[in-house]
């Protein structure tokens, strides 16, 4: 029991795929949905259509199902084609933050995933009347889409 | 366990983040954490009760009442389980990356 705000690494993992950089960033992206493992990284699971990233700032991240359940995952913070993105990781609570950066090897592509702020889940009630109202805009722009 | 089961599943339904939430300004019992939630005491109980066994809450007992509070080697356990997590998403990014690039 540490009355100390302890600070939690962040995770960092990188791959390296045989892909252009353009090639990399678009399948990241624009075809989210047709690798990210939703048997097992999902809400829904296996009800789980598909997932979309929409290409922008405070775009959303989210999960559909095929009866049309769609439940937000997170937001844009940062679109920066085709070298870098970040969004909000809203289902630790409070929002965790993943930057994934891509950088050209030749003809393949490194990308890296750093997921930081797990700290933040542990942090005291001053933080709490932001996220707060952070939680009423993303539900309030999920009604106003719905 | 986060570390062995699903973190995913533990916080991804809005009312369990809700509780987790509340429990970030320090330890509460259970009749203060449901107070303002639009569920019941029992529901909240049996979040609790999830969120106990994903090693993310921890309770104890004083006097009559249980407390509860966020275990930081839960958000540690939190922490490993997304590590394998992204682990398993880039490997199935780069199957599906190089398999577009073997169609084309």
């Amino acid at each position: 029991m540490s009355e100390t705000q302890t600070t939690i690494q962040p995770v960092r993992r990188a791959v390296t795929v045989e892909r252009p950089l353009e090639d990399a960033f678009r399948v990241f992206t624009e075809g989210l949905g047709t690798w990210w493992p939703v048997a097992t990284h999902s809400i829904a699971k296996d009800a789980v259509e598909t997932v979309v990233m929409e290409d922008r700032v405070g775009g959303r991240l989210y999960e559909r199902t095929t009866g049309g359940a769609e439940s937000d995952w997170g937001r844009m913070l940062v679109w920066e084609p085709p070298r870098r993105i970040a969004f909000e990781w809203q289902i630790t609570g409070t929002p965790t933050e993943v930057e994934v950066r891509f950088t050209p090897e030749g003809d393949r592509t490194r990308v890296d995933l750093e997921h930081r702020g797990f700290e933040r889940l542990e942090d005291g009630a001053e933080r709490r009347e932001s996220y707060n109202n952070g939680w009423v805009t993303v539900l309030e722009r999920y009604a106003a889409a719905a | 366990m986060v570390a062995n089961g699903d973190g995913f599943g533990a916080l991804a339904d809005p009312t369990r983040r809700a509780v987790f939430e509340r429990l970030r300004g320090g330890p509460r019992p259970v009749g203060d954490i449901a107070r303002d939630l639009p569920v019941s005491r029992p529901a909240v109980s049996q979040h609790l009760r999830v969120l106990k066994d994903a090693g993310l809450v921890a309770e104890r007992r004083e006097g009559t009442r249980r407390l509860y509070r966020i275990d930081p080697d839960g958000l540690a356990a939190l922490r490993d389980y997304f590590d394998d997590f992204w682990n398993e998403a880039l490997a199935a990014f780069q199957a599906a990356a190089e398999s577009e690039g073997r169609e084309q």
